[in-house]
């Protein structure tokens, strides 16, 4: 970077143009990718070792396992990059399941029971966001009062016990879409989680929300002298993210036929871990859909590789614990 | 050059001075900040230090109070020549400074500030809060001062913190207080509690360096006052063998020949664009000024006088307790800067890496900050015409960039000026405020922002340029608003006055004479 630098405080250059092809190709930050490059080598080890690896069934699953992640991440990056984080993610998503469920089991009809359970999840989030931008507080601690609050409002709406019976929603999203063209019997989470990181993805590209995100989160007093309102903004961000969360819950409930309070346990932690693997800043200002996908994939890449490894999940643990770090450090000399 | 070296030092019975500056020099990338300064400081003595804004006054107390060990030259202290250049030595050494912002811990208590570090125990363990308050309230006593020593500092005024920072300071037996500014916080009224106080010190035996804008309170205070112009000292001598005038002539150097060329037209036979009507703020009184259609007008004073609460004002980010704005002679009460954009009035802040820009997104990114709405249609920003535009720019205000995708945070300083200075453009703003736009930016790229500002009033922009570089005002701008404590006390072509004059009356010498 110092040779930029050094071009910035000559003289009067001529206007730079679009770069060609091959010379925009070169500025793709290598060190980006190298979540990519480490699901290549494990994908070629795992799938030396074992026959059973390299099959579709496998990466079915490994898809169906992580889409619902996926989709609370992309929420996540969104508001990681306006310098803001969400801690009530994983009862959230519970929550919108067990208003689902519960509305299921008193025979209300599958619409109305997943608008119930989306709205509630949203108006979480539109909390969240007006305590945020209103107080000027730290996210960390209101977004964690907000997790804290949630689950005894989960269990009390539960009893502690969980909603085993999900109905129409288990048809639509427990199963497998039809086979051959076009889904090739993918897992059914699999448009949810598409159509949410391509949605992210224009999002942050080419709407001015998405670019008010990355000036809030770069420099929030900048941003607030540039006429952005930083406070509207900031609530937007943080309702869009329940309804991220409020499909999550469907996607999730319906998978496993099942709405209880302990549904997303530590997705509020992952998702942040997700996007930081993928290359998000932590602090905001920088990252991205697509990168942040990056560290989703390689969570559910090395989650399965260890069990094809034929070690205890405790060895995930450490894995993935591992990975975090190693993100930090090279997120770090990308600059 | 005069007098430097034969100080008066009117005891001359070999009396060693407590703080000698020797021979001092120091360099900064571009400039020479200091340039073989000679300077003593007699125990018990006000010493006044004077200059325009770079003259070196900051260098030189930093140098004194160890953040920046000079390239060349020694300083002696109390009979010891410092080796070790470090704010904790130098305070050791008794030598303390009291900033405009002063540094204390907002959530301690006085006492515990003051004492800080050497708070009473009862048997080395725990602290014994009662003999801490007795002992900070018997040191706040001697200087009258009325401070409870449990309050927090958070709680109190800027005046008493400031207080207490004294305080702290006599407590750790300080031989050389460095007051920075110190009343460019306070009222008339403690201001002169602050006097006071300086002048009981002195009987102590405390001396004090007396760093101020204000011509005024130097004379009142000072036994010899140092005047600074360009890193070099002009001067040391006697307050009462000094006048005030003769003090501004000495800042400013030879008397300047007028900057502007020729003459322009101070907005006359246009409409007017802004019109400040008697404006009160906590700071400004009776502000009363008019910037025209395709003028670029200066606001300067001494930091504090001002320039910057109008800037405020404009923007929304302050609202008036008295008088009223005119936009092209509608009323003017932006609610903040979103509403100021939209009427057309735009600020480029002081501090472009802070709050002017977005230091990680891309120099294109930052362009159309201000104005999303120019490349947005239907909802769906177009990357393309945004291109356009920051490709525009950068060639049309020459900035050099190695891409319009790079990071502005890896463009230098002027470059980044001029990033603002296309932001404002792009936001279509019929009026500018800019808050000292050369400031750190080398004289290439400040002769290009000349060119800039000029060209946009030359199309019909109406440019207010608020600064403390008179010397670089009067290089671009039509007519000089001259500001001193909130109040205009001077409005002129630009090329009426001289550097001189306008210094003249920013730090109040010869009061209103240009007007």
């Amino acid at each position: 970077m110092s040779s930029e630098t050094q071009a910035g405080l000559q003289g009067s250059a001529p206007a730079p143009q679009r770069l060609p092809l091959r010379a925009r190709l070169k500025n793709i930050d290598v060190y980006s990718l190298w979540p990519v490059a480490v699901m290549i080598v494990i994908i070629v080890v795992t799938g030396a070792r074992s026959p059973h690896y390299l099959t579709v069934f496998n990466f079915e699953n490994i898809l169906s396992q992580i889409a619902p992640l996926g989709i609370v991440t992309m929420g996540q990056a969104i508001l990681l990059i306006s310098a803001g984080l969400d801690l009530s993610v994983g009862y959230n998503i519970a929550l919108s399941s067990i208003v689902t469920g519960l509305l299921l089991e008193h025979g209300q009809p599958l619409w109305l029971a997943i608008i119930a359970g989306v709205a509630a999840s949203t108006a979480v989030g539109f909390g969240n966001g007006v305590l945020v931008a209103q107080n000027r507080a730290h996210p960390f601690i209101i977004t964690l009062g907000m997790s804290i609050f949630l689950f005894g409002l989960d269990t009390q709406l539960t009893g502690g016990a969980p909603v085993n019976d999900m109905k129409g929603l288990y048809t639509a999203f427990g199963g497998n879409l039809p086979s051959g063209f076009p889904f090739f019997g993918l897992p059914s989470l699999t448009i949810p989680l598409v159509l949410v990181v391509v949605l992210a993805f224009a999002f942050l590209r080419w709407t001015p929300v998405g670019r008010r995100a990355y000036a809030i989160g770069g420099n929030e007093e900048a941003a607030y002298l540039s006429g952005i309102p930083v406070k509207r903004t900031k609530i937007y961000l943080y309702t869009l993210m329940g309804a991220l969360v409020g499909l999550t819950g469907m996607c999730l409930a319906g998978e496993i036929n099942e709405a209880s309070f302990n549904l997303a346990q530590n997705f509020e932690l992952e998702s942040i871990a997700c996007a930081v693997i993928g290359g998000t800043a932590l602090f905001g200002g920088r990252g991205g859909a697509l990168r942040s996908v990056q560290g989703v994939a390689l969570w559910g890449i090395v989650q399965n590789a260890i069990v094809f490894a034929g070690l205890s999940s405790n060895y995930q643990q450490m894995a993935l614990g591992a990975i975090i770090v190693v993100a930090v450090m090279v997120t770090r000399k990308q600059r | 050059m005069t007098d430097v070296r034969q100080l008066p030092t009117s005891s001359a019975d070999e009396q060693v001075p407590l703080l000698a500056i020797e021979e001092v020099s120091k360099r900064f990338p571009g400039v020479q900040a200091l340039d073989d300064v000679n300077l003593s400081i007699e125990a018990g003595e006000v010493h006044g230090l004077v200059g325009q804004n770079g003259a070196g006054k900051s260098t030189l107390v930093k140098c004194v109070s160890g953040v920046h060990p000079p390239d060349e030259g020694r300083i002696v202290f109390d009979g010891e020549v410092i080796t070790t250049y470090m704010p904790k030595h130098a305070y050791e050494l008794g030598i303390a400074v009291v900033h405009q912002r002063t540094q204390l811990l907002p959530w301690l208590s006085v006492a515990e500030n003051v004492l800080l570090g050497q708070m009473p125990a009862m048997k080395g363990l725990l602290i014994n809060r009662r003999e801490a308050n007795e002992l900070t309230r018997d040191l706040l006593a001697r200087f009258k001062l009325d401070i409870d020593p449990e309050m927090p500092v958070a709680r109190l005024a800027t005046p008493e913190r400031q207080q207490v920072a004294i305080a702290k300071a006599l407590f750790r037996r300080a031989k050389l207080l460095i007051l920075d500014e110190p009343t460019a916080a306070l009222d008339a009224e403690r201001s002169e509690r602050l006097f006071a106080l300086v002048d009981g010190l002195t009987r102590d035996g405390v001396s004090v360096l007396y760093v101020s804008h204000h011509l005024e309170e130097v004379f009142r205070l000072a036994d010899r006052v140092t005047v600074l112009r360009d890193g070099e000292l002009v001067a040391t001598r006697p307050a009462r063998e000094l006048s005030q005038d003769e003090v501004v002539t000495l800042m400013a150097g030879r008397r300047l020949a007028v900057a502007a060329e020729s003459p322009r037209p101070a907005g006359n036979g246009k409409a007017a664009v802004i019109e400040l009507q008697h404006l009160e703020t906590g700071v400004l009184h009776d502000v009363d000024f008019t910037v025209h259609e395709g003028e670029v007008v200066g606001v300067t004073g001494v930091i504090g006088a001002g320039g910057h609460d109008i800037a405020r004002v404009l923007f929304g980010l302050d609202r008036p307790a008295g008088g009223r704005v005119l936009l092209r002679g509608e009323p003017y009460e932006p609610r903040g800067p979103k509403q100021s954009i939209a009427r057309g009035v735009f600020m480029v802040p002081e501090d472009p890496a802070r709050e002017g820009l977005i230091p990680v997104l891309s120099l294109a990114g930052n362009v159309t900050l201000a104005n999303l709405r120019a490349i947005t249609s239907r909802g769906i920003l177009s990357l393309r015409r945004e291109r356009q535009i920051a490709r525009h720019f950068v060639r049309d205000l020459s900035i050099s960039a190695p891409s319009i995708d790079t990071p502005v945070r890896n463009l230098s300083g002027g470059n980044q000026q001029k990033v603002l200075l296309a932001k404002a453009l792009t936001a279509e703003a019929a009026v500018l405020v800019l808050e000292e736009p050369t400031q750190g930016v080398d004289v290439h790229a400040t002769a290009e922002i000349h060119r800039i500002v000029r060209g946009l009033a030359a199309s019909g922009q109406a440019v207010m340029v608020i600064s403390t570089d008179i010397r670089d005002l009067l290089e671009f701008v039509d007519r000089i608003v001259a500001l001193r404590a909130g109040c205009v006390v001077a409005d002129v072509t630009a090329y009426e006055r001289s550097y001189a004059q306008i210094l003249d009356v920013t730090v109040g010498a010869a009061g209103a004479t240009a007007s």
